[in-house]
């Protein structure tokens, strides 16, 4: 579903790699922690998938494209495969929650029968039900969340890209959020996690693919988050 | 396309002084260039009847010639004696005849209705044959002015320099001032265009941003700023278009065609052609720049 060939990315300006050399396989359905210090890396990976960046050199497919050397009015239709999760949630302040989802479905141009029938389901999905009228700054950051989570799989991607979601949560609320991605992925929706949050690694044992200065330095099945950290 | 035209609505309201100072240079600049264009089909249309400053005229003589030189009209032989001396003279670039009906029917145009039909007090044969000639220089009209003057039936030359001259050049000094002074405001609109799609893409960057993370088409995400200079451009050129039709409705039909009735004035067939090139001018300055500029900020 996701492949890295030997990819590197120096940002312009910046005397070492962002990335150096990184190859990664993912498979469809599988659920991938993406772990590592600041800067080792991890949302470069998942700007390359989303193709906001492009590699200096190696190679990114996803499902079986090669997205580095997609046109660019061919990106928004990649971009419609991914939903993105991010630890500030993006919601917009002056929508409800059922504005908020709907957006994501109005500005790629869904009838509006199907944005009525798919919005109240997928809130049902994240255990939003009856909330859908409420405004963004009335919900607890897990909610937010829920919202935004919501928001990134209304249109059924095949891929979920989840940058820190739980940074900004206590480790309560980050179980719930886990648990919903775990439900996600359940429906044979990719998922791939960038994250420092040593306890939710550690409690899903899923597979973890380990960033430090821009390489891959580990990538274990069922692992924890690691001894270094 | 609904969502496009709330944004539309709420982007007008967002930064309506923007797009008011947007309009209002727009107008002034279009109306500008409108005046200019003009400006200049007036010089062309005054230069076509009177001559340009190129030309000097030669009066034949008529019968009954003011002229007492005249022994009544100018004869073929004495015609073309003149084109003969005319075609020798190395300061002329071109001559034509004009005949007493064609005097006669500029005559009509000037004075519409004036001089028609049967019972008129001046008929085609009372108007004198002449030669426009086309000087190459118009500082070296003397040579063939002398050579032309001491002929047998020539009555009068006229040089057109001395009258038209200063006619011409300050025609030609507006033309050039309204067009000069359009040319800034138009850089001005430019600017204020790019400033306007800056706060725009800025107020919106949350949704901008989503729009581009959901995998709207760029066009999608672009078409509400398209729009916003669409209709600021369409409001600005209807003022200009606007301050066209006043200006040849209350200045040029009004007041100059009835006071100086010597001279053609720009009529409506003249005013629909800068009106049309103020109506593909206008929206061409407003979406270039768009077009460029959210490119630059909405990259995908």
């Amino acid at each position: 579903m996701i492949r890295f060939e030997k990819v590197s990315k120096t940002y312009p300006g910046q005397g070492h790699a962002a990335l150096e050399n990184v190859s990664i396989d993912v498979e469809k359905g599988e659920f991938v922690f993406l772990v590592g210090a600041s800067g080792s890396g991890k949302s470069t990976a998942l700007r390359l998938v989303l193709r906001e960046a492009r590699p200096t050199a190696g190679r990114v497919y996803v499902a079986g494209k090669e997205i580095n050397r997609l046109a660019g009015w061919k990106v928004p239709r990649l971009r419609r495969q991914i939903g993105t999760v991010f630890q500030d949630f993006r919601l917009l302040p002056n929508k409800t929650v059922n504005e908020n989802v709907a957006f994501a479905l109005q500005v790629i141009g869904k009838s509006r029968s199907e944005v009525t029938r798919v919005v109240p389901e997928t809130l049902e999905l994240v255990g939003l039900e009856g909330k859908g009228d409420r405004m963004p700054d009335e919900l607890s950051g897990g909610e937010q969340q829920r919202v935004a989570i919501a928001r990134a799989f209304v249109n059924r991607p095949m891929i979920l890209i989840a940058d820190e979601p739980t940074g900004n949560l206590d480790p309560a609320t980050s179980v719930g959020i886990m648990k919903l991605l775990d439900r996600i992925n359940r429906t044979g929706t990719t998922v791939v996690m960038a994250t420092h949050d040593h306890g939710v690694v550690d409690q899903m044992r899923k597979r973890v693919v380990e960033l430090s200065a821009g390489q891959v330095v580990r990538d274990q099945a069922q692992g924890g988050y690691g001894f270094s950290h | 396309m609904r969502y496009t035209f709330t944004e539309l609505g709420q982007g007008l309201r967002r930064n309506l002084s923007m797009h008011l100072a947007v309009v209002l240079t727009l107008f002034v600049s279009l109306t500008l260039v409108g005046l200019g264009a003009l400006l200049k089909m007036q010089a062309t249309k005054a230069a076509d009847y009177w001559g340009s400053e190129l030309q000097i005229t030669v009066w034949l003589c008529k019968d009954r010639d003011a002229n007492a030189s005249c022994l009544g009209e100018v004869t073929e032989a004495q015609k073309a004696a003149i084109s003969k001396v005319i075609e020798d003279n190395p300061e002329v670039a071109g001559y034509h005849f004009e005949t007493k009906d064609e005097a006669f029917e500029k005559l009509k145009e000037t004075y519409v209705g004036k001089f028609d039909g049967p019972n008129s007090i001046i008929t085609a044969d009372d108007m004198p044959q002449s030669v426009w000639i086309e000087l190459k220089d118009p500082e070296k009209f003397e040579g063939i002015k002398s050579a032309v003057s001491g002929l047998d039936g020539v009555s009068d030359i006229r040089d057109e320099r001395d009258t038209l001259g200063p006619i011409y050049s300050a025609i030609n000094r507006l033309q050039w001032g309204s067009l000069g002074t359009s040319l800034f405001l138009v850089f001005a609109a430019i600017l204020l265009v790019a400033n306007t799609i800056r706060l725009t893409a800025f107020a919106r960057r949350r949704e901008i941003g989503i729009m581009r993370l959901v995998g709207a088409s760029t066009v999608y995400i672009a078409l509400p700023f398209l729009l916003e200079a669409l209709v600021t451009a369409a409001v600005g050129v209807l003022l200009a278009i606007g301050a066209l039709v006043a200006f040849e409705n209350y200045v040029v039909q009004g007041q100059l065609a009835s006071q100086f009735v010597f001279i053609p004035w720009v009529d409506w067939s003249q005013v629909q052609v800068a009106v049309l090139l103020v109506a593909v001018l206008g929206p061409a300055l407003t979406l270039v720049p768009t077009v460029v500029l959210t490119g630059k900020y909405l990259k995908v």
